[in-house]
């Protein structure tokens, strides 16, 4: 049944409403970034840009060794995310397509860790890497990826139990082994899940606070996201250049969001297969 | 027929081994990153311990110090809860309700779709700090809002009353997430279950209650849980928002926050692996909660 005119009407305008809101305190930053020093203390307040300072992004980065720092966390990002899908693909793959004894229980205690808040094996994890000598590296914020991570795990399982198991039978037919079923057949067809994966490790490694800010001491090896903690803490703060930056900081995930957001919200809805069961 | 069983069964041992290499990642992140820390916890919480020195056990004595005599640990436990059990609620119905005023068509789904998405796609650490300076009493965007309608806010992250609500709005203003979810869920529910209750002559209210509800209830309870698991997980917001470890805004001091302090802040590793025990124990009963709610939910 279509809906009246007026119906729809009113539902665009409370979404209107709803997307200014959620998107403004963006534009606003904008306002804040282009303006000169203490554009945030205007009275009456400014709410778009009337001035358009662009050398504040410059100014901005030049204060928190941008450049560096962003080299680390492409380093640093990019390596997490290639850890982390390939142990995740591997490890899903095993969980869903062959079948053996204890199975179930590994998927279970996978899952479980999801519930444990990353504070929790914090210090004695920092131990071991201190005992280790790797305390101040880039190791144990890299490592750890290598490893699998349990919401990925969770990720592959839905969408890899969406496949029908007709496709294996008929590969193991033709003589192919686990391996060349994961990377001929099962990769191929989970494109979304796989680009899915790649773009939440990228972006929580980019976020990433409280490993850097446990680990890493020496402003060379900083991430991103602790020179910009960093600069809003520092006491005398720029308001307008720390917006630039901070605008500098969010772009990369932003734009990798726009670039590949057709197969992410079809690899996101793959959550939905199957629910909890 | 033997050469045959034997072949199948060294296929089946072969199919064991292959199957627990391909999880051997997984087994060892596991041991290493979760069971390992864990266990050791239990003692490092009975310790007297700096972090660097060796360390010293001392029994009860931390769990003593914080059921006796340590305000700041039970008010960041009632703040947690206060966080979880106003934000994710509020988030699973608003995120339902773009959801449905979004589901069926209207000019510029997909704009809308991406706006509404967009603050998830930021870091936390940009998102924080850019809330940081919105919720300044005098100069922040909020309170600048608020004029337009000629009320003066009240200072945000330091008023007792509003500290808690600031790290809800922050936490509402990634409901995209939910939203994106419900979506493909409303999506997923056969089109002619709403005709057949249209036909028994079920209103519009009476179609959403009795068909759309309960076909969503599973992605409801995984967003429910989820939604729980992160707001437990909150770090970055309380950890800007306080300024640094070495001082405390007791408003807004979540628990993982008060660990992190104790720990890396107050070099009181014991201490703070204690605390990291009874946030354990928490986090398992409100799961357990949480996972018994599955005896409401209808699969297909």
């Amino acid at each position: 049944m279509p809906q009246s005119f007026t119906i729809r009407s009113i539902r665009f305008i409370v979404l209107l409403i709803a997307a200014l809101s959620m998107v403004y305190p963006i534009l606003w930053m904008l306002t804040i970034a282009l303006q000169n020093s203490d554009g945030l203390f205007k009275v009456p307040p400014e709410w778009y840009p009337t001035e358009f300072r662009w050398s504040n992004f410059w100014k901005g980065a030049e204060q928190i060794h941008f450049l560096s720092a962003l080299m680390n966390t492409v380093i640093i990002s990019v390596s997490v995310t290639v850890g982390q899908v390939l142990s995740s693909v591997l490890i899903s793959y095993g969980l869903t397509r062959i079948k053996f004894p204890g199975r179930d229980l590994w998927f279970y205690l996978f899952i479980c860790s999801l519930i444990l808040p990353p504070i929790v094996s914090l210090i004695p994890v920092f131990y071991i890497f201190s005992k280790l000598n790797l305390f101040d590296t880039w190791w144990p914020l890299i490592l750890p990826a290598f490893f699998g991570s349990p919401f990925h795990v969770f990720l592959g399982r839905q969408f890899y139990s969406s496949i029908p198991f007709s496709y294996d039978e008929a590969a193991k037919i033709d003589g192919a082994n686990h391996l060349q079923i994961l990377t001929k057949i099962i990769v191929p067809m989970s494109k979304p899940m796989i680009v899915t994966m790649a773009i939440l490790s990228f972006q929580t490694a980019w976020g990433d606070y409280l490993n850097p800010t446990v680990y890493i001491l020496d402003q060379k090896l900083w991430t991103l996201s602790l020179a910009i903690g960093g600069f809003v803490n520092a006491t005398g703060t720029t308001w307008n250049l720390f917006m630039a930056t901070n605008l500098l900081y969010m772009l990369p995930p932003l734009i990798l969001f726009f670039v590949a957001q057709k197969y992410f919200m079809e690899g996101l809805g793959s959550m939905n297969n199957a629910g909890l069961k | 027929m033997k050469p045959v069983s034997t072949r199948a069964s060294r296929r089946g041992h072969n199919e064991i081994r292959i199957g627990y290499l391909f999880i051997l990642p997984g087994i060892i992140g596991f041991l290493t990153f979760v069971a390992y820390p864990l266990l050791s916890s239990v003692y490092y919480s009975m310790t007297e311990w700096s972090g660097f020195d060796t360390p010293k056990f001392v029994g009860l004595k931390n769990y003593v110090h914080m059921f006796t005599v340590d305000p700041l640990f039970w008010s960041s436990v009632r703040l947690t809860f206060l966080y979880a059990g106003l934000g994710v609620p509020l988030g699973l119905v608003l995120g339902l309700l773009l959801a449905l005023l979004l589901f069926k068509p209207i000019a510029g789904v997909k704009i809308f779709r991406t706006l509404f998405y967009l603050p998830v796609v930021l870091p936390a650490v940009a998102s924080t700090t850019l809330w940081l300076f919105i919720y300044q009493p005098q100069y922040g965007l909020l309170n600048n809002v608020l004029r337009v309608f000629g009320i003066e806010g009240p200072d945000w992250l330091n008023d007792s009353k509003t500290a808690i609500l600031s790290l809800v709005i922050l936490m509402l203003w990634g409901v995209g997430a939910n939203m994106i979810i419900f979506l493909s869920g409303l999506q997923s529910v056969p089109n002619d279950i709403y005709e057949s209750a249209q036909i028994d002559g079920a209103t519009k209210w009476g179609r959403f209650w009795h068909v759309t509800i309960p076909m969503i209830t599973p992605i409801l309870l995984l967003q429910f849980i989820t939604g729980l698991i992160n707001a437990f997980q909150a770090f970055i917001q309380p950890a800007l928002l306080n300024g640094s470890k070495d001082s405390v805004n007791p408003n807004i001091n979540l628990m993982n926050f008060d660990i992190y302090r104790r720990a890396f802040g107050g070099h009181d590793f014991g201490y703070a692996m204690a605390e990291v025990w009874v946030l354990v124990v928490i986090i398992l009963i409100v799961t357990i909660f949480a996972f018994r709610l599955n005896r409401y939910v209808h699969y297909q």
